[in-house]
C-alpha cells in the first residue's frame, strides 16, 4: 500500500489539471448542454493525443495498460471539472469487455482504435424493469441463423450511445445458457437509435432492435463467462463514475468554501455564521469519508466476485449518501444563486445526482451490501 | 379536548369535491397532471381563476365584503387541498394570497376599488419584487431607491428572485424611500405596472431548465404616487403582515400531500428485477416515513389555524411549518426521483404539451425531476431554514 502517486499518475494528474482547468466552467457546460452530442469533439482528440483513451488498454493493443487507480485517479479529474466525454462508456467498460475478449479478432483492432480516439463504443444493456445491479435481466434474443444471429428486442437508457460508432449489446442466445455479448455497429440495419439528454448533459438513449443480423464473429464473448465479464466491466466503470463522483463533491466543497467567504448579508460574510460553519464541515466530512471510499474499492478491485461487489456497494453507499450531503448543502449555501444554470454548484448537483443512480441506485447497493452483511 | 373530525366539514369536502369536478375543464387538469414545467401553464392558470371566480370562489379567504366566502379555516383548508388532489392550477399567489390581504387591510378605499377587482377576476399576475442580488436574508438593507418628484415617485434598482415576472401585468414592490432612518423605517410597499417605461425582465436560466424566476431592472421608472399602499415608511410592516397571513400555507401541506400520492402511483407502476418498487421494504420504510411525517405537519397545520394555546409565541409554530413543510417538499419529491431510479436522470424540455408515454415512460415520469430540482429552493425562499431556525431559537427559547 503507497498513497503517493507515481510519476507517471503525477503526469497524468498534470495533463488533466492543464486540459481541465483551461476548458471547463459554467458557459462551457452551458455550451455542452447545446451541443449535440453533449461534448467536443475537439476535447475528445485531445485526450487521445494526452494518452488518457489508451489508459487502460493493453500494450499489445497500443495502450499504456495502465492499473484501475490510474484510471481512478484521472476519473477524479474529470469529476473535478464535469466532464461530459464517454470516456467511462468507452474507455473503462467497452475497454474491459473487449480486452477480456481478445481472443476474437477484431476485439484486439478495436481496442486500438479506441486508444486512438477513433472509436467510441457504448453499452446497451439495460432494458426495462431490469434489475440494474444483478446485470442478468435479458430479455432481448439472438437467434443463430446462417452461422451468424439475428437480434431483437428493446434496451432504455443506454449511456452515451448517441455518440457512440458501435454498440455492445447483451442478448440471451437461443438454445443457451447465460448470455451473449455482441458488438454492433449503431447504425446497423434494424437499429432504432432514440437519443435524448441526462440532467448532467451527458447523452443516452433508447435502442430498438428489429432482425438485427449479425456475422458470427459480433459475438464477443459468450455462454456463462459473458455475464462475469459484463459484472466485472461494469465494477470498474462503477468506480470510475466512483472517483468521478468524488472529484466533483471535492470541487463543489471548495466552491462552496470561496463563495461564503464573498457572500455578504447582514454587513458580514455569511461564513461568519456558526450555522454556514457547521454545514461546511459537514461537507467535508462526507467528501473525506467519500474518497477513502474510493480507496476501498480500489483496493479490492481485483479480488473474486462476491468480495469485490461488497466492497463496491459499500463505497457506492458512503459516495452515493456523500453525494446528496455535499450536493444539498451546496445548493442550500448559495440561497437562490445554487437554483440557477449560472452557478456552478446547480451543475455539480446534476452531476452528482447522476452519478449516483448509474449502475444500480442508492437503495439496490444498501440491499446488496445488507445481504452479505448479513449473510 | 375533543380531535374527532367535524361531520359538517366531510359534507362540506364532499361538495367540494364535486364542485371543483364539474368546473374544472378536464383538458387543463390533464395539462396539470402531466406539464413537465411551470412556466408552461400560465394561461391555464387564470382560466382557472376566471371560472372559480364566475362562482365566487377564487379568492374565499378574503373577507366577504371584498369577494371571499365567509369560510372558516377549516373549509379554507379543505378547499385548497381538494384544489390540488384534483390537479387544478395554482392561483396566482402573488395577488391572491400576497397583495390581497395587504391592500384589503392597509390600502386606500381607491386602491381598494381600483386593484383588488383586477385581482379577483383572475384578469391579472402579479410579481413580488422584494428581494435584492445583495438583499436576500437581510432584505431590510434593499437598495431600490423611490424618489418622490411631484406626483410621481422615481425608481431606480434591482430585483431579483422575482417569480414569474416576465408573464405578469403588475409588481408590488419594497422600495427605499428614505435613506436617513433606520433601514427597516426608510421602506414603503409600492405597485409598479411592469409595463411602465424603464422596467426591463431577465428570465433567469433554472437549475431545472425552467426561467420562471426573474430579475427586475428598474431604471427612472415612473410611478404614480397614488400607488403606494398605506404610509410611506411603512413598507416593512406590511411585508411582515403579508409573511406572516400565509403562516400555514408556507407548510405546502396540500402540494405534498398531492406529490405523495403521485410517488406512490410510480412506486406501484415501476418494478426492478421482476420486483414493484411499491414492494420494496426500503422504499416502504421511507413511505412510511413520509406519510407518518405528513401527518405530523397536517395536525401542527390544524393546530396553527385553530389558534391553540401555548406558551410560545405563534410565530415559532410557523417556523416550525416552513422548516417541516420545506423539509418534507424535498423528501417527497427526492422519493419520486428515487422510485424511478436511473429513468430519473432523463432531461425534459419545459413544455405545456407532456412527450407521447410509452410502456418504458409513462406519463408520471417528465416532469419529476424538475420539481425535486426546484424543490431544493423550499429551504431557501421565504426565509431560509438557518433563517427559520434562527427565529425559532429566539422564540421558543429566547436565544
Ligand atoms: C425559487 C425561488 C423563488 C423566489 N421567489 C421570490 C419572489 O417571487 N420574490 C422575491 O422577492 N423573492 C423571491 N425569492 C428570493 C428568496 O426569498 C431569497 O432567495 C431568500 O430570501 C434568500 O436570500 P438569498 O438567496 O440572497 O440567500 P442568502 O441570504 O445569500 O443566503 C445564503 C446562505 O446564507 C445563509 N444565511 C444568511 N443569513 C444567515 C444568518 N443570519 N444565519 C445563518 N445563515 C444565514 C442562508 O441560510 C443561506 O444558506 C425566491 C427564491 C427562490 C429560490
Amino acid at each position: 500500500m503507497d498513497f503517493a502517486k507515481s510519476d507517471i499518475q503525477t503526469m497524468l494528474l498534470d495533463s488533466a489539471e492543464r486540459l481541465l482547468s483551461d476548458s471547463s466552467g459554467v458557459e462551457y457546460w452551458r455550451e455542452q448542454h447545446r451541443s449535440p452530442l453533449g461534448f467536443a469533439e475537439v476535447r475528445w482528440a485531445q485526450f487521445a493525443e494526452l494518452g488518457w483513451l489508451a489508459l487502460p488498454v493493453p500494450e499489445e493493443a497500443g495502450g499504456l495498460s495502465g492499473t484501475i487507480e490510474d484510471v481512478a485517479l484521472l476519473n477524479i479529474a474529470l469529476g473535478q471539472a464535469l466532464a461530459t466525454e464517454p470516456y467511462v462508456s468507452t474507455v473503462v467498460l467497452a475497454g474491459h469487455i473487449l480486452e477480456q475478449s481478445a481472443g476474437e479478432a477484431g476485439a484486439m483492432e478495436a481496442l486500438g482504435s479506441i486508444a486512438a480516439g477513433t472509436l467510441r463504443i457504448a453499452l446497451a444493456h439495460q432494458e426495462n424493469g431490469a434489475d440494474p445491479l444483478s446485470l442478468d435481466g435479458v430479455a432481448m434474443t439472438a437467434r443463430a441463423r446462417g452461422g451468424g444471429f439475428v437480434l431483437d428486442g428493446g434496451k432504455i437508457m443506454a449511456l452515451d450511445a448517441p455518440s457512440a460508432n458501435q454498440l455492445i449489446v447483451s442478448a440471451r442466445i437461443e438454445g443457451e445458457e447465460g448470455i451473449g455479448l455482441f458488438l454492433v455497429p449503431s447504425g446497423h440495419d434494424g437499429v432504432a437509435v432514440t437519443a435524448y439528454p441526462l440532467l448532467d448533459s451527458t447523452r443516452a438513449a433508447d435502442i430498438a432492435f428489429n432482425g438485427v443480423a449479425l456475422p458470427a464473429d459480433a459475438l464477443l464473448v459468450g455462454g456463462n463467462h459473458a455475464l462475469a465479464v459484463l459484472r466485472e466491466a461494469v465494477d470498474r466503470a462503477s468506480i470510475a463514475f466512483m472517483a468521478q463522483a468524488v472529484g466533483a463533491m471535492e470541487a463543489a466543497v471548495k466552491i462552496c468554501g470561496s463563495y461564503v467567504q464573498e457572500r455578504k448579508q447582514f454587513g458580514v460574510v455569511i461564513g461568519s455564521f456558526q450555522a454556514i460553519q457547521h454545514i461546511l464541515a459537514d461537507m467535508f466530512v462526507a467528501a473525506h469519508q467519500a474518497r477513502s471510499m474510493l480507496y476501498h474499492a480500489l483496493a479490492n478491485a481485483d479480488q473474486p466476485e462476491a468480495r469485490r461487489a461488497a466492497a463496491l456497494s459499500a463505497a457506492r453507499i458512503v459516495i452515493g449518501d456523500a453525494s446528496q450531503l455535499v450536493s444539498r448543502n451546496g445548493i442550500q449555501v448559495h440561497g437562490g444563486y445554487g437554483l440557477t444554470d449560472e452557478y456552478a454548484i446547480g451543475h455539480y448537483f446534476r452531476r452528482l445526482m447522476c452519478l449516483e443512480k448509474h449502475f444500480g441506485d442508492l437503495a439496490a447497493h444498501l440491499e446488496r451490501f445488507g445481504g452479505s452483511v448479513l449473510a | 379536548m375533543e380531535l374527532r373530525l367535524d361531520p359538517e366539514l366531510e359534507s362540506f369536502r364532499q361538495e367540494i369535491r364535486t364542485f371543483i369536478n364539474d368546473v374544472l375543464p378536464p383538458e387543463i387538469k390533464e395539462r396539470q397532471r402531466t406539464k413537465v414545467l411551470n412556466n408552461a401553464t400560465v394561461p391555464d392558470q387564470n382560466e382557472w381563476m376566471r371560472i372559480l371566480y364566475r362562482h365566487g370562489r377564487s379568492v374565499p379567504h378574503w373577507p366577504v365584503e371584498f369577494g371571499g366566502c365567509g369560510w372558516s379555516p377549516m373549509q379554507i383548508f379543505i378547499f385548497s387541498e381538494e384544489l390540488y388532489a384534483a390537479d387544478a392550477p395554482e392561483f396566482d399567489w402573488g395577488g391572491t394570497h400576497m397583495l390581497g390581504p395587504v391592500l384589503y387591510t392597509y390600502g386606500s378605499d381607491e386602491l381598494q376599488d381600483r386593484f383588488l377587482p383586477m385581482i379577483r377576476e383572475g384578469a391579472t399576475n402579479w410579481a413580488q419584487g422584494f428581494s435584492e442580488p445583495g438583499s436576500g436574508s437581510d432584505l431590510a438593507s434593499l437598495r431600490t431607491s423611490a424618489e418622490l418628484v411631484g406626483d410621481k415617485y422615481i425608481v431606480n434598482g434591482q430585483k431579483i428572485w422575482t417569480s414569474g415576472a416576465s408573464h405578469c401585468d403588475w409588481g408590488f414592490f419594497l422600495v427605499r424611500t428614505d435613506k436617513t432612518v433606520k433601514p427597516q423605517l426608510g421602506i414603503s410597499f409600492l405597485i409598479v405596472k411592469m409595463d411602465s417605461p424603464g422596467v426591463t425582465v431577465r428570465q433567469i436560466p433554472q437549475i431545472n431548465g425552467d426561467t420562471h424566476l426573474c430579475e427586475v431592472f428598474l431604471d427612472n421608472v415612473e410611478v404614480p404616487a397614488g400607488q403606494l399602499i398605506g404610509e410611506p415608511g411603512m413598507g416593512w410592516t406590511y411585508a411582515k403582515f403579508l409573511l406572516e397571513h400565509e403562516r400555514t400555507t408556507s407548510s405546502f401541506i396540500y402540494w405534498s400531500k398531492r406529490e405523495l400520492d403521485r410517488a406512490k402511483e410510480i412506486a406501484r407502476g415501476e418494478s426492478r428485477g421482476g420486483r414493484r418498487v411499491a414492494d420494496d421494504p426500503a422504499f416502504r420504510a421511507r413511505f412510511a416515513r413520509a406519510e407518518a411525517d405528513l401527518l405530523a405537519l397536517e395536525w401542527s397545520v390544524l393546530r396553527v389555524l385553530a389558534h391553540e394555546e401555548t406558551d410560545t409565541p405563534e410565530a415559532a409554530a410557523a417556523s416550525v411549518l416552513k422548516i417541516r413543510g420545506s423539509e418534507l417538499q424535498q423528501e417527497i419529491t427526492m422519493l419520486q426521483v428515487d422510485a424511478l431510479g436511473e429513468k430519473a436522470l432523463r432531461f425534459y424540455e419545459a413544455s405545456p404539451v407532456a412527450p407521447p408515454p410509452s410502456e418504458a415512460w409513462p406519463d408520471y415520469v417528465p416532469g419529476r425531476t424538475a420539481v425535486a430540482l426546484i424543490a431544493r429552493a423550499a429551504t431557501i425562499y421565504g426565509g431560509t431554514k438557518q433563517v427559520q431556525k434562527n427565529i425559532l431559537a429566539k422564540l421558543a427559547f429566547g436565544l
